[in-house]
């Protein structure tokens, strides 16, 4: 009787105990990883060991991407870490979904990292982000070495939000020696969507694979379908708060032509896009396809996962002589969030990032051109052939003449809209709308959202 | 003096009370229970009344998330995919597992390897390493297409057919079947044996006994599990997720997928929090219905009226 009256007593005591210990906070239980010499693998979330006083500065970074660009950045971080040594970063990196689903629910619990990445979409989180000026101003961020043009792409209402890691656009990535097998003529600077069509068509007759992997539907069909058709027109209007084109038709072309490949078979039905996972797994790079959608900053890694040939060509325009719809724009960018206790550090690393010749030699404009004279220069220097082309696509693009406003970034409600018309485009390949009824209905349905 | 001792004595009875004791020990689980379960239901209650969207604050708006829910033809068709799901997959998965629990509860050595070995399944649960071995398996090269080409029949797109793509995702579904089995086989071994001595002696061949025997006897806890199992059913969202997310053309978008997409995607927190109320509703009457159902097929051996 008596031992159970000690054990309950014990029990709810150790309960009781136990509990006030989950909230006391979280001990201090640094792990140590450098037990086993200097080698700190990809994995290790970069925890050190703490010799001086125990007042490591701990920034949290995290970015999506390919894995190529995972092995260069945490590289990149652990060369500022080893320069820094009272800097502690803690990095995750995410597929596209992950990054933005993780990031949405960081953003609600007010706990975002320090440095994180933000694309297109950044008008999303304005209220989450540290503007530079601040920063720029008093020398920790030097932007000394690029062009206003360059610093515009990541303006908003006349501050600095960040700076871009790299500029890109998009293209067709292609395999010149499955055109020549299939005796299509490689693509010219100022190809349509016609003989982009025909070119499908007669490859995948001639081969028996399909043209062309998987397109970003979204891009090619609306935002820079409708700058194709006019110099003035953007699907966004640049004030981000209406359509900048009043025509539904002119989005009927790209959906006829999406389904026209299906049913001939020379591009993928829904079932064999899904199954696209990464760069890795993209149709071009397993053989399976002659061409495939690319932004120029992701060719790099394209091209080692094919480990053949490929070239890159300018998106297709719908008139030869017409506008090329294509833009150089900010790839991505780092943020400074404003959950962040030590800002002016996260500065401090995004200006490393930006700036050092020596981590930009490692991450290899894996992340766009980058936007600094010097960082450019140094990287031409020993540029290797895909690098050059990489270069010499983005000079070509930045050749063309584009309209007077051109809206390179996009509002909140972009991510339905863009779904929407995925799933219209699905519904045009099935059968259940006519190419027609689809534009009508997506073009009803982006003006709803800006009500 | 006396006081002071009466006090401690009062102190001493309260510790030691049997209540005092119980819910010490359920604290953890109510403070659980509290805190990651009624208070988020209440806020999410809130939210379905609101244009909450993580970022900016929220605005009352009444019913609007109601009534937009009824007019948006995505939701309708994940009503009505999801409710096609809960059809099929339940009664299959559950005939299956009664089926296998029947074959295992015979007296055997290996019956004991046998039941932890079709249990496995359910203990991955709904993983996204299942999923994406299954997405594998029914991929256009993947290993049921080249079963099928081997047979001489043609391969097919399996998530790339808008009718077809359910199917993985329900077989899936009902290769999970071991939490259902194992109970079905404990209610299996609580059937007395007399009865279907008797009916032997009475001439009745298996197939009788199983229908007037086993099934009557099982009867309650085939409706425990076919309750469980439809409220798992309605829920499910990793191998959507994961395998077809959604697609082709909404074939697979799930009830609670759509949840996910429109307040994490789309981050329309307020129309998703009024999604998961009507999902609330919804499941709770197709539960009232089973049970309202239960008083015709479910037998009870005290025979309570």
């Amino acid at each position: 009787m008596k031992l159970k009256k000690i054990m309950t007593t014990l029990l709810a005591a150790s309960l009781v105990l136990g509990l006030t210990a989950c909230g006391s906070g979280k001990k201090n239980t640094t792990v140590d990883n450098d037990t086993s010499g200097a080698k700190n693998t990809e994995q290790s979330s970069g925890t050190k060991k703490d010799e001086s006083n125990g007042e490591k500065i701990k920034l949290r970074m995290a970015w999506w991407g390919s894995q190529t660009r995972h092995d260069a950045t945490v590289k990149v971080i652990e060369l500022y870490e080893s320069q820094n040594p009272n800097i502690d970063i803690e990095y995750e990196f995410f597929d596209f979904d992950g990054y933005f689903t993780k990031l949405n629910t960081l953003v609600a619990s007010n706990t975002v990292w320090d440095i994180f990445q933000l694309g297109g979409n950044f008008p999303t989180y304005l209220d989450k982000i540290v503007p530079l000026d601040e920063y720029i101003a008093n020398g920790t961020v030097d932007t000394s070495h690029t062009t206003d043009a360059y610093l515009l792409t990541t303006q908003y209402k006349g501050s600095q939000l960040a700076l871009s890691s790299g500029v890109n656009s998009y293209g067709i990535a292609y395999d010149p020696a499955l055109f020549a097998q299939a005796g299509v003529a490689e693509p010219n600077d100022n190809w349509t969507w016609d003989e982009w069509k025909q070119a499908c068509l007669t490859i995948h007759e001639k081969l028996g694979i399909y043209g062309s992997s998987k397109l970003d539907d979204f891009i090619s069909g609306c935002s820079m379908g409708i700058s194709q058709e006019d110099y003035s027109l953007n699907f966004f209007a640049p004030s981000n708060d209406k359509l900048g084109f009043d025509d539904p038709n002119m989005l009927v072309d790209y959906l006829a032509m999406r389904k026209e490949l299906v049913k001939a078979g020379a591009y993928p039905d829904p079932g064999a896009i899904a199954e696209i996972k990464d760069i890795e797994g993209d149709y071009l790079v397993t053989g399976e396809a002659a061409m495939t959608w690319v932004a120029s900053n992701q060719l790099k890694s394209l091209i080692k996962a094919a480990d053949r040939e490929l070239k890159i060509a300018p998106a297709p325009r719908k008139f030869a002589d017409g506008p090329s719809g294509s833009v150089i724009q900010s790839s991505q960018m780092l943020c400074i969030s404003k959950d962040s206790k030590v800002p002016e550090e996260a500065a401090k690393f995004i200006n490393f990032f930006i700036n050092s010749v020596e981590a930009n030699e490692i991450l290899q404009g894996e992340r766009g051109i980058p936007i600094m004279d010097t960082v450019r220069m140094a990287l031409q220097l020993n540029a290797d052939e895909t690098t050059n082309t990489m270069y010499n696509f983005i000079d070509l693009i930045g050749s063309y003449k584009t309209g007077e406003e051109v809206n390179v970034i996009s509002p909140e409600c972009k991510t339905i809209i863009e779904d929407q018309y995925k799933l219209l485009v699905e519904q045009v390949i099935y059968g259940d709308k006519t190419p027609e009824e689809a534009a009508k209905e997506i073009f009803d349905f982006a003006s709803r959202q800006f009500k | 003096m006396e006081k002071k001792e009466k006090r401690k004595l009062s102190l001493h009875k309260f510790l030691y009370n049997d209540n005092t004791v119980g819910y010490t020990f359920a604290l953890p689980f109510i403070i659980g229970f509290l805190g990651f379960t009624i208070v988020p239901m209440i806020v999410s209650m809130y939210y379905s009344f609101t244009d909450y969207n993580l970022i900016k604050q929220e605005n009352f708006i009444g019913l609007d998330n109601y009534i937009r829910l009824f007019q948006d033809v995505r939701f309708l068709k994940s009503v009505r995919v999801t409710l096609k799901y809960v059809f099929f997959s339940v009664p299959l998965k559950l005939a299956f597992a009664l089926f296998i629990a029947y074959l295992l509860t015979r007296k055997s050595k290996a019956v004991t390897f046998y039941r932890s070995l079709y249990y496995i399944p359910s203990l991955i649960g709904g993983s996204i390493a299942v999923s994406l071995v299954w997405k594998e398996l029914f991929s256009s090269k993947g290993l049921i297409n080249s079963i099928l080409m081997n047979l001489g029949i043609e391969k097919v797109s399996w998530f790339g057919d808008q009718k077809l793509a359910m199917v993985p995702l329900i077989l899936m579904t009902v290769w999970q079947f071991g939490s259902s089995m194992i109970i079905f086989a404990a209610g299996l071994k609580e059937i007395p044996s007399t009865y279907y001595e008797a009916a032997k002696i009475d001439g009745a061949n298996k197939g009788q006994s199983f229908v007037k025997i086993t099934l009557p006897c099982l009867s309650p806890i085939i409706l425990y599990n076919l309750v469980m199992q439809t409220i798992s059913a309605f829920m499910a969202f990793t191998q959507a997720f994961v395998i077809t997310k959604g697609g082709p053309n909404d074939a697979t978008n799930f009830y609670s997928l759509y949840v996910y997409n429109q307040a994490f995607k789309y981050y329309d927190m307020g129309y998703a929090s009024a999604m998961s109320w009507v999902m609330l509703v919804v499941m709770s009457l197709i539960t009232l219905l089973i049970f309202k159902s239960s008083k015709r097929w479910v037998f009870s051996e005290a025979g309570q009226e």
